[in-house]
């Protein structure tokens, strides 16, 4: 014992330390003479390669295995995420800020939503959905019908926001008081809203706060309706040009001109009231507008 | 006065001396050395000056300036401290540095404002909550063995007779003080030390201060210059066992002889417990990993373009990540679980740690009187009708008994009973007769027992021969005798009956009775007197001669009157009847319980204060030196050579007395330690005792003590582990002990050594199975900082894990049964065999086997759900990002962050479900199969997994989410692999027990590897192989 409570010097340590990477006596380096170095660094070199190779392997049978067109599983995506353009956030929630007597504030709230709106061009829209759905029921296609064995997305255009779609007001009215926002609605594969197929789920806005500041809401296309032939969602795979139905929101602000509001996508399958989700089926934002 | 002031000063500068240095005590305690000299000056001061004694006044006065007479109880560490010390152990120290990186790592989170997660936070209280609890637990632990040794302290206050103002007064004794006169009688306690003035026939009992089991005279003569052998002093806390005597009190309380010695004791610093080393060893390892970890990911992370801030957050983090927080938990509870199943075998242990040190002990250094022997005399051996006969001198009267058909033997009893003063204490019918209190001398005692048990009921036999004169014995006559009435009312003869010292007794006899006849007592018989006294003083005892004589009825008439002074009747030409020989005999278990340390690879040493013959006596007795060694001295008589022709290499054994230990160095003790594996010290001084410890120390040993005496205390507290008896120890040995034998039965310690084996061992796989978690948790973060995938295993679901779910199998280790030759290996070498070793570490560390598992069971949920590998490398920012509410996956859908961060969950509840089912096929390979399934604690683990996944409320509090049930069954085929795996490796030792064929022995991921170290490659070519099947295996069930 006694000798193992020794307490040896730092010299004596350093000794020690130094014998140990350099040992003349027996030609080892760091314990190990260098031919067994080598062949350590074979084995082990040949080792990962191996433990690698076989990941690799596994993953590679693992991905092979999966369904390429749906995942097996969709527990954590059980009702979809709702959110809102612009996307801008304050410190914990949306707040959407803009100055109407200052130009940068506004264009850039009007440029988030041109860029949003990019995929939705009208002519692309032409180019890439040109298939002509049928209106007012779920287009469910059992087939790869679509060329490159696809299936066939239904086309949502710019233009179908009316007012708010920034062609005719490239400001979305963000330059006055009447403020578009577009709210889109996450896409789930194969997730129908509702069981009947009369009832298109529709976006409902509701001011939680200043009801007195805002005088008109309006809904673009009417009653803020999401068309069901956009549902359901194959995947990226079978409809690699879907878009999401989009639903603009006009508000027209007075008094305060601030709000906050709360815009719901109705619809029997769509759930809202998850208190650790705030954005399912639903999302909440302040809107202001500065003079 | 003035006389004694200076006496005191000079006493206390000596004390202020000793403290600083204490080696110059060891040498020979000088301080004992006051001449008697010193000791009239006293006497002249007091006594003579004041035959009457103190006055009370001046006598209050002397108490107020000396304090009271009791031994201060060693300065006991205050409760905070007892609990600080449990919160700085080795691998504490390390959780709460790992808990300051943590609050570190927090603090900096805070200051740059992102503030995401609590995680570093709750780690870090998690770790404090650890240590503080486990502390407590240790501290509640060792708090219930420190009452059970307390309950064993005598409470009873002492008295003492004091004579003050002229008149005897009876007062507790710790109101004495120096100068006091005081009488003691048979069966005190002395209750300071004192010089004798006056006495008659005082005998005290010196056991526990010097060892001597042999009654010591006390009369006023000053005999020896050193006062532990002079006859004049009588010691505190000894016991007078017969006779009076008056004194004069020369120093009370922690000045006298044993409050020095108890003060020698707290001077010795307790040495650190060879597992606290070997912990602390552990610490260096995982530490010197943890940072070079920690260092190289720091760089890898720099490297990337992380930001500085960043980068070290991520260094603490792995540092943090390095700590096995379960462990310490684990640990604890081993220990405490080994603590109580030696208490259940009446082993108390004060410190936790200590239950180990016994396992690795390689020498133990046993005290005799009390420890190894019974501290009792009693009858060894007779010689009668030319022949000796053993008695029967285990303490339950089990062993044989001799011939007592012979007519001799009659007659000898009958000596024996009647020529004893000796007497039971009253109402003692139900106790056995070996433990009846008694009052009289050790060999009158013993005499009376073994009288009681081969005669019978002694105290009528000795009324039906009525006594008529007695002469006690006295040191110039050396015998003792009484003359009796006969039984028979018709022979009017008187019985004279006289024991003594042999060659006395045989001088004054000229017959001797052989078979009942008697013969004169020839030269012949005189050789065969000889031989036979020879013969029993070599075996250490204590021989007394007995002889008889029928008066002549003529001569003395009935009413004739004895005189014991002038002794007017015949005291020569009587009839020798034999000899009976006394020795405090070894305790019935200890033979064994040497010979099975011994097999052990424990090596034996006797320590005593004893005689060199006695002490070789008994050793030769239980074992400590084994049959057919010889000593120097012996192999000398033998070959009739001088001592110094001797080769001293030649001789096992070798005895040394504290004379002669005196006169060697260091370094000659040393190299008599290394020379002769069988050693007695006898005559040792508490000092030369420490010596003694601390040279078997030198030699690299780890030494326990054994011992019951005050004697004994600083050897105790020397020890690397010190056993102290319970009922015979006195409170000084207990207090400097580190264990405590409630029975005092020396072979609990052979439990204990076994116990302490088991212990390391299980710990060993305790930690080796703790360990092997620790990369499968480690690189999910690895992975994440450098591909910047989502983290697949959180810090929270970590902290179950090893706190929660692990802990019950790494418990459930500690109640391994031992292997069957864990008391045939040596001890372990504390240098070489390490409780982690790097290997060990390493090994664990590198557990690719469950790595990869793990992680390829985590991928499986991410790309079952839809996030393939691909995508997701990279995508931590996006993936983490609050604000992104519609991320896509592999297959175009759109994530909230909430839905992300579930499915976050998901897979840290996947990882922990596969880590458990990982690990519990590891620890059932682990274990030996000798316990069932339900009793492996993976039962509680599954449960308790079970719960956490599926209780609701469980996803937002504690980051577990309900899992699928086939993720369960995932990892089975891993599992069910090793199993299997290993179940043909036993096969194989089964079948070919001797060979060990490699491939058999080092199987993937276990503990027989780690038992025989062998090359790691062979042992990951397993596991590859291991891999490659399980992972195939998993896919198909996927």
């Amino acid at each position: 014992m006694a000798t193992l409570k020794e307490k040896r010097t730092c010299g004596q340590r350093c000794e020690d330390f130094g014998r140990f990477v350099w040992n003349s006596d027996n030609g080892t380096f760091m314990g190990r003479t260098p031919e067994k170095w080598v062949y350590i660094s074979l084995y082990y070199v040949a080792f990962y390669v191996v433990m690698t190779a076989l990941f690799s392997l596994a993953i590679y049978v693992l991905m092979y295995t999966l369904n390429p067109y749906a995942p097996d599983y969709q527990d954590r995506l059980k009702s979809p995420g709702v959110m809102v353009w612009p996307d801008t956030y304050g410190e914990e929630v949306i707040e959407i800020t803009y100055n109407t007597s200052n130009k940068a504030s506004w264009m850039k709230m009007s440029n988030i939503l041109h860029k949003f709106l990019g995929p939705y061009n009208d002519t692309k829209q032409s180019e890439c959905n040109y298939y002509n759905c049928t209106k007012g029921k779920y287009f469910i296609q059992k087939t790869f019908s679509a060329p490159h064995h696809t299936k066939w997305a239904c086309p949502f255009k710019q233009s179908m926001l009316g007012p708010c779609s920034g062609l005719e007001d490239p400001t979305f009215g963000y330059n006055c008081t009447m403020p578009c926002v577009v709210i889109k609605m996450n896409r789930i594969i194969d997730f129908l809203p509702s069981n009947s197929t009369n009832l298109p789920p529709y976006v409902n806005c509701t001011i939680l706060e200043g009801h007195d500041n805002v005088a008109k809401i309006e809904y673009f296309p009417d009653n803020g309706i999401m068309d069901l032939s956009y549902f359901p969602y194959y995947g990226i795979l079978a409809q690699p040009t879907y878009v999401n139905p989009l639903v603009a929101v006009r508000f027209s602000l007075v008094g305060e001109r601030q709000a906050k509001i709360q815009c719901r996508v109705v619809s029997k399958k769509i759930s809202y009231e998850n208190f650790h989700d705030p954005y399912e089926g639903k999302v909440i934002f302040y809107l202001k507008a500065l003079k | 006065m003035f006389e004694m002031d200076g006496e005191m000063d000079k006493k206390k500068k000596k004390k202020m001396k000793k403290k600083e240095k204490l080696e110059g005590m060891k040498k020979e305690m000088d301080i004992l050395h006051f001449s008697p000299q010193k000791i009239f000056t006293y006497l002249t001061c007091f006594s003579v000056l004041h035959p009457q004694g103190l006055t009370s006044t001046f006598a209050q006065q002397i108490l107020e300036r000396d304090g009271p007479n009791e031994l201060k109880p060693p300065k006991g560490t205050p409760e905070y401290v007892k609990f600080a010390r449990q919160l700085a152990g080795g691998l504490q120290c390390l959780m709460w540095v790992a808990a300051v990186i943590c609050f570190i790592a927090f603090g900096i989170e805070l200051a740059r404002g992102n503030l995401t997660s609590f995680d570093d936070l709750y780690l870090a209280i998690t770790l404090i909550a650890v240590v503080v609890v486990t502390g407590c637990f240790g501290y509640y632990q060792e708090f219930k063995s420190t009452n059970i040794i307390a309950s064993f302290k005598n409470l009873v206050p002492q008295q003492a007779l004091v004579i003050r103002d002229g008149k005897k007064n009876q007062i507790n004794a710790n109101q004495l003080v120096v100068g006091d006169l005081v009488e003691i009688k048979g069966g005190d306690r002395v209750p300071a030390d004192i010089r004798i003035i006056t006495g008659q026939g005082c005998k005290v009992d010196n056991s526990s201060l010097t060892g001597e089991s042999e009654p010591q005279t006390r009369s006023p003569e000053c005999t020896h210059e050193n006062p532990l052998e002079t006859r004049n002093i009588a010691f505190f806390s000894t016991t007078c066992l017969e006779g009076v005597a008056t004194g004069v009190i020369i120093n009370t309380g922690d000045r006298t002889i044993i409050g020095r010695i108890a003060s020698l004791a707290s001077g010795v610093g307790n040495e650190k417990t060879p597992i606290a080393i070997e912990i602390e060893h552990f610490v260096d390892i995982i530490a010197g990993l943890a940072i070079f970890f920690g260092f190289t990911f720091f760089v890898v992370a720099m490297f990337i373009g992380y930001a500085f801030l960043e980068a070290m957050i991520f260094f603490m983090a792995i540092v943090v990540a390095y700590v096995p927080e379960g462990l310490l938990a684990t640990v604890t509870v081993c220990l405490s679980l080994t603590a109580k199943r030696l208490a259940r075998k009446n082993c108390v242990v004060k410190n936790l740690e200590a239950v180990e040190t016994l396992g690795s002990t390689s020498v133990i250094c046993s005290d005799k009187t009390g420890t190894l022997t019974q501290n009792r005399m009693t009858v060894a051996h007779l010689w009668f009708d030319n022949q000796i006969h053993a008695a029967d001198t285990t303490e339950d009267q089990s062993g044989q008994s001799f011939d007592q058909s012979s007519e001799t033997w009659r007659s000898l009893a009958r000596v024996a009973s009647l020529c004893n003063r000796a007497i039971f204490k009253p109402d003692q019918e139900g106790i056995p007769i070996p433990k009846r209190a008694v009052v009289g001398d050790a060999s009158e005692t013993a005499l009376l027992k073994f009288t009681e048990l081969t005669v019978g009921n002694i105290m009528d036999y000795r009324n039906r021969f009525k006594k008529v004169v007695e002469v006690p014995f006295n040191s110039t006559n050396k015998f003792q005798l009484s003359i009796h009435e006969l039984e028979d009312p018709l022979d009017l003869r008187y019985l004279l009956v006289m024991k003594g010292a042999p060659e006395r007794i045989l001088e004054r006899c000229s017959t001797i009775l052989i078979k009942g006849q008697e013969l004169p007592l020839d030269e012949q018989w005189k050789e065969a007197f000889q031989t036979a006294y020879m013969d029993l003083g070599g075996l250490g005892e204590r021989v007394l001669g007995f002889c008889h004589l029928y008066l002549n009825e003529k001569e003395f008439p009935r009413g004739y009157r004895f005189d014991p002074d002038e002794m007017n009747f015949t005291t020569s030409g009587l009839c020798f009847a034999g000899l009976i020989s006394m020795i405090d005999p070894p305790r019935a278990t200890v033979p064994d319980a040497v010979m099975k340390c011994r097999t052990a690879g424990i090596r034996v040493v006797m320590v005593t204060g004893d005689h060199p013959i006695t002490a070789k006596a008994i050793a030769a007795n239980v074992g400590i030196i084994s049959e057919g060694s010889e000593t120097v001295e012996d192999i000398a008589q033998r070959k009739r050579i001088p001592v110094e022709q001797v080769n001293k290499s030649d001789a096992r054994a070798c005895v040394i007395s504290g004379g002669q230990l005196k006169e060697m160095s260091s370094d000659e003790l040393d190299e008599a330690l290394r020379n002769h594996p069988e050693m007695v010290f006898a005559r040792t001084s508490p000092q030369q005792k420490l010596i003694i410890v601390e040279s078997c120390q030198r030699l690299g040993s780890i030494v326990a003590v054994t011992g019951d005496g005050v004697n004994d205390s600083p050897a105790l507290k020397k020890a690397d582990i010190g056993v102290a008896m319970g009922i015979a120890g006195s409170d000084a040995a207990k207090n400097a002990a580190d264990m405590i034998l409630l029975d005092d039965n020396f072979a609990s310690i052979v439990t204990g050594v076994e116990q302490g084996r088991l212990i390391f061992d299980n710990l060993k796989k305790s930690i080796a199975y703790t360990l092997t978690k620790n990369i499968p948790e480690l690189t999910p973060y690895l992975i994440y900082i450098t591909v910047s995938v989502p983290l697949p295993l959180g810090c929270i679901t970590i902290l179950f894990i090893e706190l929660a779910t692990d802990i019950f199998p790494s418990v459930s280790l500690a109640y391994e049964k031992a292997e069957s030759d864990i008391m045939h290996l040596k001890p372990r070498n504390p240098r070489r065999d390490r409780l982690v070793n790097e290997a060990l570490a390493v090994y664990s560390y590198f557990q690719i086997g469950e790595t990869v598992c793990t992680h390829i069971l985590s991928v499986i949920p991410l790309c079952n759900k839809g996030w393939f590998p691909l995508l997701c490398v990279g995508l931590r920012s996006q993936w983490e990002d609050v604000h992104l509410q519609d991320l896509k996956d592999s297959y175009g859908q759109e994530w909230t962050f909430a839905q992300r961060l579930y499915q976050e969950y998901t897979c840290y509840t996947v990882f922990f479900v596969s880590i458990e089912i990982c690990q519990i096929s590891d620890v059932l390979i682990r274990k030996t199969r000798r316990l069932s399934v339900f009793q492996q604690g993976f039962f509680r683990s599954l449960c308790l997994g079970n719960l956490l996944c599926y209780c609701p409320g469980m996803p937002n509090i504690f980051n577990f989410m309900p899992i699928r049930v086939q993720w369960w069954f995932v990892p089975l085929p891993y599992g069910i692999l090793i199993f299997v795996y290993d179940e043909i490796r036993k096969l194989g030792v089964r079948r070919y027990p001797g060979s060990k064929p490699r491939f058999i022995i080092l199987h993937s991921n276990h503990l027989s590897s780690i038992h025989e170290s062998p090359s790691t490659s062979i042992q990951y070519t397993h596991s590859v192989f291991i891999n490659l099947l399980s992972c195939l295996l998993m896919l198909t069930l996927h």
